[in-house]
């Protein structure tokens, strides 16, 4: 078990022996662990391994067989406003290029349990100002009348990570964020998120493929193929004696040429 | 000698006649919903969706005939519930909803001619049904396509960042606690309900023009949403006014010069966007 980083406190996350099928196949068997608040933790392991299965069903998007999951200390079933305090970025956001719809009004949409009848000139005002802020934050003040179909997919992911930010949120699900972006889009966004993540106190939980990335910026990682294989800070559970356990021997890792970041760079870091 | 009147009395007299204002308001209302609607079922993939209870109405109707129920009520009732099976099959099963829904239009086809060939006496009906009389619109009808449209925009204005959503992405609302199955079927019985009044307009064949090709040119013109909708809704009803129009002074079916209207809407606007891009 991860130990809570604060002593008490519950965690904003908590699986225990979760089990899903997919027809005959077990896709994820029993696989625990929780997240402390302020955590960015990583789900490594190879493709199949049930990584994205497993983030889908703690968000109650597919169906589980076995185990119990607790967001904010509640069921799924019983989250109801709470919802509102979880921003999801899917792998592929699955829409026809041509949907008509702006970059400022799909941020718009995430803030869309505020009260809206409160008055409405009083509403649009406070909506507008959150989409601004949220559109200055991830840099895309300039492509706010922008139809979403003409974006790149690095800026797509930061149009999504805009629409999580337009609420305060305090669990960020990142299902792969990187698919489908360039590698200097990937630097920037890990930047982003990272910044964002401690202005924001986020929790965050991704999935991904990038283990240099994973050891850069996550203070968590949790190693699965099926079985959940291990856990705990990344200098240790990225040892190359668990990569060759997770991957198999025969994987070479190849180092990437980014260096752990601008952001941490400029030392503001990250305080855990 | 017999001179054509192009001073517009002819015109004045014909559109003073209650019948001929009853169908330019019920083409105007059925546009506007049609736009409204059908923005939202091009986007969610369902543009068979019309045509395959446009086929489950003709069945509906061949009940109606030999059980001897009131029509209108009883094709409300039968497509409504058509509609609400049909997206209950699409969830059921893994097939995809092209499927389900071409499932839909044979069974409905084979179940109506069979049940057809046990009619007997007159079956006049039952052509009105295939291509409607937006003429013989009636002003419950029109009370019936008001109460539909108020309910459509409340409900549309009440819901409006979730209904986006989910047809964004079902994900994504999901997981803002946006009860999606509830959103989606409510949507199905306003549509079908929709569908349920354009078929007594203009009939089986044609309904799903209303829902397909209003929203299709707004599409082809428009890149945000809320124009795009305002833009459906408008083309709906002028092309349901200028149809009408186009019906009266030249002495065409109601129902086809309207879908004609939108025709030329639809290829005007798709040359336009091919000269823009």
């Amino acid at each position: 078990m991860i130990n809570s980083l604060f002593p008490g406190e519950q965690p904003v996350v908590q699986v225990s022996n979760l089990t899903i099928y997919r027809g005959e196949y077990t896709a994820v068997e029993s696989v625990s662990f929780q997240l402390s608040s302020g955590t960015n933790t990583a789900i490594v392991g190879p493709n199949g391994a049930g990584k994205s299965t497993l983030i889908q069903a703690i968000l109650g998007l597919i169906e589980h067989q076995a185990g119990e999951m607790q967001i904010f200390g509640h069921q799924i079933k019983n989250l109801g406003k709470l919802w509102q305090s979880i921003g999801y970025i899917p792998q592929k956001l699955p829409f026809d290029r041509s949907f008509p719809l702006s970059v400022v009004e799909l941020v718009g949409l995430g803030y869309h349990h505020q009260r809206r009848f409160l008055g409405f000139g009083k509403y649009a005002k406070r909506k507008r100002q959150a989409v601004e802020y949220a559109l200055e934050q991830v840099n895309l003040q300039n492509r706010v009348h922008q139809p979403i179909g003409v974006l790149s997919g690095g800026e797509l992911k930061r149009v999504l990570l805009a629409y999580c930010l337009v609420v305060p949120r305090r669990l960020l699900v990142l299902d792969e964020a990187m698919a489908g972006v360039d590698a200097t889009g990937e630097a920037e966004f890990a930047d982003l998120l990272a910044k964002l993540q401690q202005e924001q106190a986020w929790t965050i939980l991704q999935v991904s493929h990038d283990l240099d990335m994973v050891s850069c910026y996550c203070d968590r990682v949790i190693c699965m193929n099926r079985r959940l294989l291990c856990q705990g800070v990344p200098s240790i559970a990225l040892s190359t004696e668990n990569i060759n356990r997770i991957y198999g021997s025969t994987l070479t890792r190849y180092f990437h040429q980014h260096e752990c970041s601008r952001f941490f760079r400029n030392g503001v870091g990250k305080s855990i | 000698m017999n001179v054509p009147d192009f001073s517009g009395t002819v015109w004045v007299s014909l559109f003073s006649l209650p019948f001929m204002q009853r169908a330019v308001a019920g083409g105007v209302l059925l546009g506007i919903l049609g736009g409204i609607l059908g923005s939202f079922v091009i986007l969610r993939r369902l543009s068979l969706f019309g045509n395959a209870l446009g086929h489950a109405a003709f069945l509906g109707v061949v009940m109606a005939a030999l059980l001897e129920l009131p029509p209108t009520a009883s094709l409300i009732g039968f497509i409504v519930a058509s509609g609400l099976a049909v997206v209950y099959l699409i969830d059921r099963t893994d097939l995809g909803s092209d499927t389900i829904l071409s499932i839909v239009v044979a069974g409905s086809v084979a179940l109506g001619t069979i049940g057809f060939s046990f009619l007997k006496g007159y079956r006049g009906n039952l052509l009105s049904a295939l291509f409607g009389d937006i003429l013989a619109i009636s002003s419950t009808d029109l009370i019936l396509l008001t109460l539909l449209l108020v309910i459509t925009v409340a409900g549309l204005i009440w819901t409006f960042p979730e209904q986006v959503l989910l047809t964004l992405n079902e994900d994504l609302a999901r997981v803002q606690g946006i009860p999606v199955q509830r959103y989606r079927y409510l949507f199905i019985v306003l549509l079908s309900g929709t569908i349920a009044l354009t078929i007594r307009a203009v009939g089986i064949l044609l309904v799903n023009a209303f829902l397909v090709i209003p929203a299709a040119t707004a599409k082809l013109l428009c890149h945000q949403f809320v124009p795009f909708l305002a833009m459906a809704a408008c083309i709906g009803a002028l092309s349901g006014a200028i149809g009408m129009v186009v019906s009266g002074s030249l002495d065409l079916p109601s129902g086809p010069s309207i879908v004609l209207v939108q025709l030329v809407g639809f290829l005007g606007s798709a040359c336009f966007r091919r000269q823009h891009s």
